[in-house]
């Protein structure tokens, strides 16, 4: 074994690491701020509630022993898919991502007649480096957390998304974001800014990464930053599909202003262990967010989810929809945290996190969070736990349905309502990866 | 139990739920083409039959027999009772989020044809059914029972069955929470389904719904028991009378 799958790596970030050096003086000072948080934070105690679940010495792997390897061969097949999209006008655009070194772009010449850029981050820092130097790091930087600040320091090349003023992109943007084999390390990062009355529905898609433990596990440290300027209207999918000797560290955070939209929608059924954090600052009056998140868990996968609506302003709404399948001896722990300030009046924040537990020897925690500074706020969470109803199983047999049919059956009209709020290239895809869970129960 | 003409017969059921006893010892024998009614006071045991003969987990026969054509039902899954011609609309309709009505549907059918429907033949048959039955052609999209009226879930209860033509129907109380109209509308479904090939038995309360769907026989159910038979007579006697009379000469006959 490679010293990477240790547990009691004590890894520091060297002081000349190339991806230091790179860009301009702002970006260089923003990555060895990151490198110097990154160095001297503790890492975090296990007691503290967000690790409760998740070891954080798993996110802790001496990224200098490990390189980049080749890509997995699925990543073509999907690659083909989405070309296809695009060519059969179904997406917008198509950008795919090689562990954050070869970002290849198509359809982003169209978009470009729109004002619309889709860019590697590297090329953005370069050609629209007032927009990239004034949102870059804003939202997830050295401050948030020692694995935030290694990304902030570590990552090679991203993507760059933005939407100007009043423009609607009426099809979806899809990212192809694709891991390296076993013991390799990726530090994806994106950036994504939606201007004043603009509209976007982008797709973000992470797969690839090692297939076989006994190989190495392959690592991925994510950074998302979505700003979705006054009125705009976003909607963010992003799709976790990476391959069974993956470990995924991902947190994204949006803030969006006044009038704006956000629909955030995670799904997760990929990677031996994930930890994902989706976050949303309503930031400006009458902003609404909502989010429709589904994972899918089977054989020993393990899912540490954290969702964050954070109310900044008065009438501001916000909804999650946080729904978990388990089969096997899969585990999901879900912490969803609604935040509402002092000064945000008259807000409305809904939260419901079900799961459904489709045998013995799966687990599931759920822990709601609530910090409401002020009164004047409609606020309700919700939190179920349970195996599928024996009488909905029975309702469905009585009809003649087989039983392993009429449980498929329950488990897809479970996710059905999350599946619809994403894009239709895509639902056929989410619907065979469903179905593949299921077809041993 | 040597094979009978009988359509549908069960012999001395005895039911469990949550460890009680909740029938105790029923038998009856239906013909093809019969109606049969059962009547009887709240908590009698009529939807624990009606339950446990479909196979339901919750409702255990701990003794008895129980045939459709002769074939053993009790050694048969829910779903094969269904596939073998058995049919029951239940008093409460679950909700299936998720699952429309169509989909719903065209599984069922599926199931019991042993393959899928043609789609448009599928969409033409349940168009029809749904037109005859009052249902608004929306409900085939909408999730089953999600959010259903009382009166809405009984209706798609019958439609239910009109489109997987039981040999055998059990019908729990499908008359209650219909308005008069719907009651009329699912009557007349009922009696369209209705023919001398199959054979209905159906649970209710009041003999409103007696007077569209003409019963060949009534029983009385009382403390898990039948404890009376009859005509269609006996039912208007219920109606009038309540069930006073009927306790009163099953403790006059077990006195003698
Ligand atoms: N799932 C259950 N758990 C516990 N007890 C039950 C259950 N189902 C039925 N029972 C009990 O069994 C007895 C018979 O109930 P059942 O529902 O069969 O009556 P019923 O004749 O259908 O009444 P109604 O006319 O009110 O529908 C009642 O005492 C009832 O409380
Ligand atoms: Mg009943």
């Amino acid at each position: 074994m490679t010293t990477m799958n240790k547990t009691d790596v004590e890894y520091t970030i060297p002081e000349v690491t190339p991806e230091l050096e790179r860009g301009p003086v702002w970006l260089r000072d923003q990555r060895r701020a990151s490198r110097e948080a990154f160095n001297v934070a503790e890492v975090p105690p296990r007691g503290l509630h967000l690790w409760r679940y998740t070891d954080p010495k798993t996110f802790l792997y001496d990224r200098d022993a490990v390189a980049d390897t080749a890509y997995s061969e699925n990543y073509d097949i999907v690659e083909k898919i989405e070309l296809d999209n695009l060519k059969n006008g179904n997406i917008a655009a198509l950008a795919t991502d090689l562990g954050g070194r070869d970002i290849k772009l198509n359809g982003a010449d169209e978009l470009a007649k729109q004002g619309v850029v889709l860019s590697s981050l590297s090329s953005a820092v370069e050609h629209h480096h007032e927009l990239v130097e004034n949102y870059l790091y804003r939202l997830v930087n050295a401050r948030t957390g020692k694995f935030e600040a290694m990304n902030g320091a570590l990552w090679n090349d991203g993507i760059f998304v933005y939407v100007p003023d009043g423009v609607t992109v009426d099809k979806p943007i899809h990212l192809l974001r694709e891991s390296g084999l076993a013991r390799s390390s990726q530090f994806p990062r994106l950036l994504v800014v939606v201007g004043k009355n603009a509209e976007l529905t982008l797709i973000d898609e992470y797969g690839g990464g090692s297939l076989d433990e006994n190989e190495g596990i392959s690592h991925a440290n994510g950074a998302v930053e979505i700003f979705g300027l006054e009125d705009s209207r976003t909607r963010y999918v992003m799709l976790q599909r990476q391959a069974s000797a993956m470990k995924l560290y991902l947190t994204h955070r949006a803030q969006i202003e006044r009038g704006a939209s956000m629909l955030t929608v995670p799904l997760a059924f990929g990677a031996l262990l994930s930890k994902e954090n989706f976050g949303v600052t309503l930031n400006g009056e009458g902003a609404d967010s909502n989010m429709y998140g589904l994972l899918f868990g089977s054989g020993y996968q393990h899912f540490d989810n954290h969702t964050l609506h954070h109310h900044a302003a008065d009438n501001t709404s916000s909804n999650i929809d946080f729904k978990v399948v388990l089969k096997d001896r899969s585990h999901s722990a879900y912490t969803g945290l609604i935040r509402i300030d002092n000064d945000a009046r008259t807000c409305q924040a809904y939260q419901e996190n079900r799961n459904l537990l489709l045998n013995e020897g799966v687990r599931a925690d759920t822990i709601p969070e609530l910090e409401i500074l002020n009164e004047d706020v409609q606020c309700s969470h919700g939190a179920t736990i349970g195996p599928m109803d024996p009488e909905s199983v029975f309702y469905l047999e009585a009809r003649g349905i087989e039983r392993d049919e009429a449980i498929r059956m329950i488990v897809s009209g479970f996710v059905d309502h999350t599946l619809k709020t994403v894009p239709d290239d895509l639902r056929q895809r989410i619907g065979t990866f469903v179905a593949q869970r299921l077809e041993r129960i | 139990m040597t094979q009978s003409k009988a359509h549908f017969e069960f012999k001395d059921i005895h039911v469990e739920v949550e460890g009680k006893e909740v029938v105790k010892g029923v038998s009856l024998t239906i013909n093809h083409g019969e109606i049969h009614a059962i009547m009887g006071p709240n908590g009698s045991g009529k939807s624990s039959l009606s339950n446990a003969l479909m196979g339901h987990p919750n409702y255990t026969i701990t003794s008895g027999e129980a045939r459709l054509d002769g074939k053993n039902l009790l050694e048969m899954s829910a779903d094969e009772r269904s596939r073998a011609g058995l049919f029951l609309a239940f008093q409460y309709p679950l909700a299936i989020p998720g699952v429309t009505v169509a989909n719903f549907l065209r599984a069922a059918l599926k199931s019991h044809r042993g393959k899928d429907a043609d789609m448009s033949d599928f969409r033409k048959l349940l168009k029809a059914e749904m037109s005859d039955l009052s249902v608004d052609p929306s409900f085939a999209t909408r999730y089953l029972n999600d959010g259903f009226s009382g009166g809405e879930k009984k209706r798609v209860e019958i439609l239910q069955m009109s489109m997987l033509k039981p040999k055998m129907a059990l019908l729990d109380e499908t008359d209650s929470g219909l308005d008069i109209d719907a009651l009329k509308t699912v009557a007349d479904g009922i009696n369209r389904y209705h023919n001398d090939q199959n054979a209905i038995l159906l649970v209710t309360h009041y003999q409103r719904l007696l007077n569209y769907v003409k019963p060949d026989f009534v029983h009385v159910m009382m403390n898990g028991q039948f404890a009376k038979s009859g005509g269609p007579e006996l039912a208007l006697k219920l109606e009038e009378s309540g069930y006073d009379w009927v306790e009163k000469e099953v403790l006059q006959k077990a006195e003698v």
